[in-house]
């Protein structure tokens, strides 16, 4: 093998990048629970955890520099390392939206939730699978998994419209809950937009294989608009 | 298209070099050949101008058309073609002379130009090669005192002041070093403004930062010929991506 030093490097990027997406996928989870749970510690460790989570998307961002610097990748290496940057900003912003979740859990205070979390629970857990797998495509590969991730996609949106509808009865039938809704609103968004970085992460994957950069979309118009 | 090949065979006594080669090559444009040590590369080069004639048992079989005209007919003036079609080595190769009749020796061979037109021609094909500031006041010192960079420069205006149409370079940097390098890259994105240009380089980082096109040849075969954006990003073939990311060859 004439570039075993570079293969390793490159490896270990990748490795990097999954250790990433794994804190990510747990923030998306923990987010919702720390809510569920109306946990204020749990929240500000989430909180705390982002800066780590930035960090680490740093470093990979560095390495990948370093890695184009100094060994002049080509074709498909250089795929691979463009698309561990572009994800790697993904994560990051996943990371985020998982924090604006944990800020939204301290905003709400000691206050009682205006209504038990069940859908807001599914559509992160949706989320978090729709990302293990685009990361799994990524690892093998797999242009066929990472085609079939942004039609799951669907289903985030169909909850996060059943969330609004939810919400906005609650905001009708009593108007000093608006404030808390719109929140739990902005909670359910959140995850909504997590779930649309995901095909951008699907996109990745194929470019990486083939080459192609192309759109991909879960294939229906909603409120929650495009990816 | 300044040159049309199709489906050239060249040998060297029995052994077959070079198989079944087709290749367009655009005029004002850089084409660059790439591939391993022995891959055929610098023998193609040398079919396009018949420099390999100069070896003895060599063979060529198939077309090579400079603007439509077959160049391996026996009518073909080999002089004229390579008047036509110039060629700068992998080491400058100065003759032990002066900077000025360096430059001047092929039109004084040609007989094309003298005196103030001779000084003429002199000036501008230096300054064509991007080297009349450095060598303008010393035009009668001996060609060996410069740089090697400045002697492939000096080796470049020497091609260029018989005005070919068609300029090869057989690693034209690979005795240079990096900052030379890049002078003469940057000489050959204004030369191709005039002419057309083919190169044939072991530098991949240079076939890709330099040329519009890039061939990929392999056991004497061309594997892949393409815009030189698309060979470096995404090669149709598995043995281009192979050895362009270091993995064969």
């Amino acid at each position: 093998m004439p570039r075993e030093m570079f293969e390793r490097e490159l490896q270990r990027l990748q490795d990097e990048l999954i250790a990433l997406g794994s804190m990510v996928e747990n923030a998306i989870i923990e987010s919702v629970e720390i809510l569920r749970r109306r946990d204020m510690e749990g929240a500000r460790q989430l909180i705390a955890q982002d800066r780590e989570i930035n960090k680490r998307r740093f470093a990979i961002e560095e390495d990948a520099l370093v890695l184009i610097a100094t060994q002049q990748p080509m074709a498909s290496d250089l795929r691979v390392i463009a698309a561990v940057l572009e994800i790697s900003t993904e994560l990051e912003r996943m990371g985020d939206y998982a924090k604006g979740i944990a800020t939204i859990n301290l905003m709400i205070g000691e206050e009682p939730l205006i209504k038990p979390l069940i859908d807001v629970p599914r559509m992160a857990r949706k989320a978090r699978d729709m990302l293990h797998q685009a990361l799994e495509a990524f690892t093998r590969g797999d242009i066929e998994l990472a085609r079939s991730i942004p039609p799951l996609d669907r289903e985030v949106d169909a909850l996060y419209d059943q969330v609004y509808r939810e919400l906005l009865t609650y905001i009708i039938a009593d108007p000093k809950k608006i404030e808390q809704a719109n929140q739990l609103l902005w909670v359910a968004h959140n995850l909504e937009r997590t779930a649309d970085r995901v095909i951008n992460i699907c996109e990745r994957v194929v470019f990486t294989v083939t080459g192609e950069l192309a759109e991909m979309s879960d294939g229906e118009p909603g409120i929650s608009g495009t990816n | 298209m300044k040159v049309r090949v199709a489906h050239l065979n060249f040998y060297y006594g029995d052994f077959l070099a070079l198989s079944d080669i087709s290749m367009e090559i655009l005029d004002r444009q850089i084409t660059a050949l790439i591939g391993p040590s022995g891959c055929g590369k610098s023998t193609f080069l040398r079919c396009l101008n018949r420099m390999n004639d100069t070896i003895p048992c060599t063979c060529a079989e198939g077309q090579i058309l400079l603007d439509g005209v077959d160049i391996n007919t026996p009518e073909t003036d080999v002089v004229a073609l390579r008047q036509r079609v110039g060629m700068v080595f992998q080491r400058p190769n100065p003759f032990p002379q002066s900077i000025f009749d360096n430059v001047a020796f092929g039109p004084r061979v040609l007989g094309t130009h003298r005196g103030a037109g001779l000084a003429d021609v002199v000036e501008q094909s230096l300054r064509g090669a991007a080297l009349w500031t450095e060598v303008k006041d010393e035009l009668d010192h001996d060609a060996l005192s410069l740089s090697l960079g400045q002697q492939q420069r000096l080796c470049i205006a020497r091609a260029i002041a018989v005005q070919p149409e068609v300029i090869l370079m057989d690693e034209p940097c690979s005795a240079l070093d990096p900052i030379a390098t890049l002078e003469i890259e940057e000489l050959m994105q204004r030369l191709k403004e005039n002419y057309c240009i083919v190169i044939v380089t072991h530098n991949m980082q240079q076939a890709a930062r330099v040329s519009d096109w890039t061939g990929f040849f392999w056991l004497g075969e061309l594997v892949e010929f393409g815009a030189t954006e698309t060979v470096f990003t995404r090669p149709q073939h598995q043995l281009t991506e192979d050895y362009i990311t270091g993995r064969a060859g």
